[in-house]
């Protein structure tokens, strides 16, 4: 499929999703899709991990070469595939229990390797598919069926484990606006490195407090600030730990960022191997002499 | 006079005896004689005892024993340590500067030689090369041609500059004078052959990462543990010669997951680990299997359960290996019985996991793992590496069928249970893969046919791998014997020799020894063969005795050792003549 022809419903599988009516994860995959087609990659050349939760299942709703994983582990298989052959646009995508949670090791590795994969975190502050137990983003007093009182403990702020992490693109995006959900997602896939775009994706569900009204209401576009640099650090620090606000948009972009497999020089498609020992190979014996 | 030689150097963890014993290893195996070494080590970098053996013959040696003819005491609990191996003829090396040959608790007879290591080291330039010293002065001891010696020098020390490789020849020189010298009324009754023949001399993690290159792997990630992590030093540095990269993982978990997606790309991939690791892989195991992902998943077994006895010999994973996992999951495990084993069934392993698209465990023992050995250079003939990438399919064979109104199924039920395989950017063979259980097109389904067709589908390999592969034993001793001993892993080097002792006892045993685990050969007519049946392993429970015991529908005996420490060859003769009895 040559990519000019791609359209994004070619990134649709055939597959209907059986996610709740008015679920976000619609306009998260939506979203997706269409970043991948007008960035101009085609279904042959990408590949997408998901993990596992409600979020997870977009794996099995796109259409690409795709792994869906097991829970929590969807960003080292990204890495893998990526070193393998970086020709393949890679895009990682799960809930925030996925990435925060269970898969919270791997999330500031991945960031710190700077692998070219694109992240994109379906954070509805609720675990979906296991029914509405708190996730490491909920809030404190956010009521559930594991933590009646709340958790009473401070959320996860997945932007500043990424800036600690040294992360290299840091953004932040609303499944509803479609547009600038799009916009985001196809930034991070052009950007070269790591590239978290977290994503409020509504629970309809199990959670009545992070609500489309409540993300409409409360988001700042950063687009629509005049002084806000991206490319500025500090101003990037404290409008990711100081937050009195929710952000939309991209937060930090390094300018100079090189991706891992250019730093490593890992750049050849490692599927590509001789029908015997590589040549050379005759002088690894030598060395044991 | 012994046509072997038994050697070691033994002193604190930090005195260098490692890479001492590794210089005398290779001196010898380049003044063509053949080499087995051992090594003693605790869980601790500094202090706590260690030593390194070097057994040598110009005959191959494939096992440690219970002899030792020189000895360099770093320290007096090296000779304590070692007190029962001693003999009348043995030569104890020490340094009378730094311990009282007096308090060693040694034999009688064996003759001491107080070599002032460090004041010689000093002279040829710095106390550091005490144990070159010693060398030159086993070198003396032994009557072997000390410009041995200088080769090794070079190698180890090359690129630290011309001076020190010049200082240490001149350690070595010192010491080996100082013997002569001093000591030039004392008999010495060793006396080292050397041959033209030009071994090399490798260990089973090393041999294993030269398998995987020759494999054409070019992923490996991996976390450190003890013993397998020289496979993944082996291979850093030397994979990215051949296109290939080496990523250390944050844990286990990424480990398995990194290496699954490098496969899922397209590349032969592999990870490394021991027990504790495989358990944290187990999840993804499954995963592999269910996604039928080629992955080759090494396991150096080292004494559990839990952290155990990290840095001691065990085969006690084999159950995990087997059986481990939720669900049913089909898997090879291979077990190399030998070093150079280690190095073709690890081209093997890359070769079955693309043919069948299913995960394989490697499994080396702690002994094998660490434990040098010299073999002639042509057993590793890279020329005789075939690679065999299974049902990979192209673009036009993909459109061939698409134009038969068929579509790309990545897990096409088939008759061999193996299914074609599209690579990541082949047009038109865009899937999705995963842990659910999936359809022939990779959805998810839980329609109750499709799944047990899925089911015997991925079983269907192992048939198909029956049939088709060659999962053979070795085998050695008298074949006609009424007794019958089975072995797995790195005990087959300990059994050769046990054979000559349980000879001198007229007692005749046939060994069958066993490298493919699962799928295995059918063992029923040599047991039934046979009046008496024993398997021979380093566990408590004997895990491959139940595998036996379960094929055959008969009891075998079992002959286990947990102790940590390898069987030794008169040991284990014993053991079995005492099973036999
Ligand atoms: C090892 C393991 N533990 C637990 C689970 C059960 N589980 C499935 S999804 C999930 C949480 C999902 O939450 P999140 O990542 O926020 O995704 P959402 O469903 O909200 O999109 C859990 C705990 C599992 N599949 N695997
Ligand atoms: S439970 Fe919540 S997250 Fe899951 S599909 Fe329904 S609305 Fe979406």
């Amino acid at each position: 499929m040559s990519s000019e022809n791609v359209r994004f419903t070619d990134f649709k599988s055939d597959k209907q999703p059986t996610w709740c009516p008015g679920c976000g994860d619609f306009g998260t995959m939506n979203g997706m899709m269409k970043a991948l087609a007008e960035t101009g990659n085609s279904p042959d050349d990408t590949f997408v991990v998901a993990g596992i939760g409600c979020s997870g299942k977009i794996g099995t709703y796109m259409r690409s070469y795709a792994l869906h994983g097991v829970h929590g582990r969807a960003l080292p298989v990204g890495t893998g595939v990526k070193l393998a052959n970086p020709d393949l646009e890679v895009m990682v995508a799960g809930g925030d229990g996925d990435g925060y949670s269970i898969g919270a090791g791997h999330f500031i590795h991945a960031v710190r390797r700077n692998v070219d994969v694109t992240y994109v975190v379906m954070d509805n502050r609720i675990y979906g598919l296991t029914k509405g137990q708190a996730s490491p983003t909920s809030r404190p007093d956010f009521e559930t069926s594991t933590t009646p009182e709340g958790p009473k403990q401070p959320p996860v702020n997945p932007l500043a484990l990424a800036m600690a992490a040294g992360g290299s693109f840091i953004a932040q995006s609303f499944s509803s606006d479609a547009m600038r959900h799009t916009e985001i997602v196809k930034e991070a896939v052009e950007h070269d490195g790591f590239s978290l775009v977290n994503t409020f994706s509504p629970c309809v569900t199990f959670n009545d407090v992070d609500t489309y009204d409540y993300f409409r209401d409360s988001l700042v576009d950063l687009s629509e600030e005049d002084d806000y640099d991206r490319h500025d650090y500090d101003q990037a620090k404290d409008a990711i730990l100081n937050a009195d606000k929710e952000y939309m948009g991209v937060l930090y972009q390094d300018e100079n960022s090189v991706p891992y497999h250019e730093a490593h020089g890992v750049t050849e498609n490692m599927a590509e191997i001789p029908d015997g020992a590589p040549d050379g190979a005759t002088d690894l014996v030598r060395e044991f002499y | 006079m012994h046509d072997d030689l038994n050697w070691a150097i033994g002193g604190e963890a930090g005195d260098g005896i490692a890479s001492t014993g590794k210089i005398f290893a290779q001196a010898l195996s380049r003044a063509g004689r053949h080499v087995f070494t051992s090594k003693d080590f605790a869980s601790r970098i500094r202090g706590g005892y260690t030593a390194y053996k070097v057994r040598t013959s110009v005959d191959q040696v494939a096992s440690v024993v219970d002899r030792l003819d020189i000895l360099i005491a770093l320290t007096e609990r090296t000779v304590d340590e070692n007190i029962d191996e001693l003999h009348e003829d043995s030569v104890i090396i020490y340094d009378g500067d730094r311990t009282e040959f007096s308090d060693f608790e040694a034999p009688d007879d064996t003759t001491g030689l107080d070599v002032p290591l460090k004041a010689l080291a000093e002279d040829a330039g710095g106390a550091i090369m005490r144990n070159i010293v010693a060398l030159g002065a086993v070198c003396e001891v032994a009557d072997f041609p000390i410009e041995n010696l200088d080769e090794s020098l070079e190698k180890r020390f090359g690129d630290k500059g011309e001076k020190i490789v010049e200082n240490n020849k001149e350690a070595a020189r010192l010491g080996a004078e100082y013997v002569a010298d001093e000591f030039d009324d004392v008999e010495f009754s060793y006396e080292l052959e050397t041959t033209d023949e030009d071994y090399v001399l490798l260990n089973g993690d090393e041999a294993i990462g030269m398998g995987a290159i020759a494999a054409g792997c070019r992923f490996y990630a991996g976390y450190p543990i003890t013993p397998a992590t020289d496979v993944m030093e082996y291979l850093t540095g030397r994979i990215d010669q051949f296109g290939g990269h080496v990523v250390q993982a944050e844990d286990e978990l990424s480990a398995i997951n990194l290496a699954l997606g490098a496969a899922r790309a397209g590349a032969r991939a592999m990870t490394a680990t021991s027990g504790p690791g495989i358990d944290l892989m187990a999840e993804t195991f499954g995963l592999v299997a269910t996604s039928e992902t080629p992955l080759v998943i090494t396991n150096v077994m080292r004494s559990g359960p839990s952290t155990g006895m990290p840095t001691k010999q065990e085969q006690g994973d084999l159950n995990m290996m087997l059986y481990g996992g939720h669900g049913e999951i089909p898997r090879f495990v291979l077990a190399p019985t030998s070093v150079s084993e280690c190095f073709h069934k690890t081209v093997e392993a890359f070769n079955l996991a693309e043919k069948y698209q299913i995960p394989v465990y490697l499994t080396a023992d702690l002994s094998m793992a660490v434990t040098e050995r010299t073999y002639e250079p042509d057993e590793f003939d890279m020329d005789e590496v075939e690679i065999d990438r299974g049902k990979v399919v192209d673009e036009d064979e993909i459109s061939a069928w698409q134009n038969e109104k068929d579509q790309f199924k990545p897990h096409a039920v088939t008759a061999d249970g193996v299914s074609p395989r599209a690579l990541p950017g082949t047009e038109g063979g865009v899937h999705m893969s995963t842990g659910l259980e999936h359809d022939e097109l990779g959805r998810r389904t839980e329609d109750t046919d499709v799944r047990v067709e899925q089911v015997d589908k991925r079983y269907r390999k192992v048939d198909t791998a029956r049939e088709q592969e060659d999962f053979d034993y070795r085998e050695f001793g008298d074949a006609d014997a009424d007794n019958l001993v089975i072995s797995w892993g790195s005990n087959e080097g300990t059994l050769v020799e046990a054979l000559d002792y349980l000879d001198e006892d007229d007692i005749d045993v046939r060994v069958i020894s066993v490298p493919y685990i699962f799928p295995r050969p059918d063992l029923t007519e040599d047991v039934q063969a046979a009046d008496e049946v024993l398997v021979v392993e380093a566990n408590a429970t004997g895990q491959f005795a139940d595998v036996v015991e379960h094929d055959v529908l008969e009891r075998v005996e079992r002959v286990n050792k947990y102790d940590g420490v390898d069987f030794k060859a008169d040991e284990l003769a014993a053991d079995i003549k005492e099973a036999l009895a």
